[in-house]
């Protein structure tokens, strides 16, 4: 019982430190491809809220939503923002990992307007029982 | 007659003896079987929950292993959508409708290019095999 509960405390300080890892990875490339001009808009991760109704069993007590912003000067279209939420859906590793870190919602929307898009991720992978 | 009385009650606490210590050896192999019983039902819910967590276990320990190519990703929400559409359409198997080699080619690559929509890396490899096998000039 102390072996697993002390297994649970490591657990979820190393998931913590991967959750940071992860945002500061996405935040880094979005960064470097910005500057190369491969990609026209500034992206950028961080942690949000998420939505309770899109929990699963990896899910984190608080602070479930995986939040990308982004930096483009103007009001994306939904199109836009489609088009990243399923890039980043279509990757099966990420999905995984983030179930796996605790996040449970994406969210993506621009830096300006009131416009933005949230998926569930349990709905892009399927989860062991 | 003493001596004889001496005898008589020395061999009937023997016996007594016997009988007890048989009893008791009874009742010592009785427990040592249910402590073996015990041991071996919980070794055995052991091994039951330890499969039943390990597909959960392969699940994150398979998650966490894994790198995710970030770079390929921020590269395709901007970039994939017009490369797609340009192979799409230049690598479509109806463009071939003569030569019975390229237009497998071409089916086998337009499978590969819907399965690859939105993966920028893997669409520029398509796009080498189509210049390559297809001759098609981008």
């Amino acid at each position: 019982m102390f072996e697993n509960t002390w297994n649970r405390i490591l657990d979820w300080f190393s998931d913590r430190t991967e959750r940071a890892k992860l945002i500061r990875s996405f935040n880094s490339s979005a960064k470097k491809s910005f500057i190369s001009g491969e990609a026209p808009t500034l992206l950028n991760a961080s942690i949000s809220k998420g939505d309770r109704a899109y929990r699963h069993q990896f899910s984190n007590w608080l602070k479930t939503g995986f939040r990308i912003q982004a930096f483009s000067g103007r009001e994306l279209s939904k199109t836009e923002i489609k088009q990243i939420g399923e890039v980043i859906l279509n990757d099966d590793v990420l999905v995984r990992k983030m179930i796996v870190l605790g996040w449970d919602t994406l969210e993506i929307h621009g830096d300006k307007g009131m416009f933005g898009l949230k998926w569930q991720l349990k709905d892009y992978m399927a989860l062991p029982k | 007659m003493n001596d004889t009385l001496i005898i008589d009650t020395l061999k009937s606490t023997i016996e007594v003896a016997t009988n007890s210590k048989e009893t008791i050896t009874i009742n010592y192999w009785f427990w040592i079987a249910v402590v073996e019983f015990i041991i071996i039902t919980l070794y055995f819910t052991h091994n039951k929950k330890k499969k039943l967590l390990s597909k959960k276990e392969l699940f994150i320990k398979n998650a966490k292993e894994s790198e995710v190519d970030f770079g390929n990703i921020i590269n395709s929400s901007f970039n994939v959508k017009p490369l797609y559409d340009e192979l799409k359409t230049k690598c479509h198997p109806d463009r071939f409708p003569n030569d019975k080699i390229k237009n497998k080619i071409a089916l086998e690559l337009f499978q590969d290019i819907s399965k690859n929509k939105t993966n920028y890396k893997k669409l520029m490899e398509i796009k080498e095999i189509a210049i390559n096998k297809l001759n098609i000039n981008f």
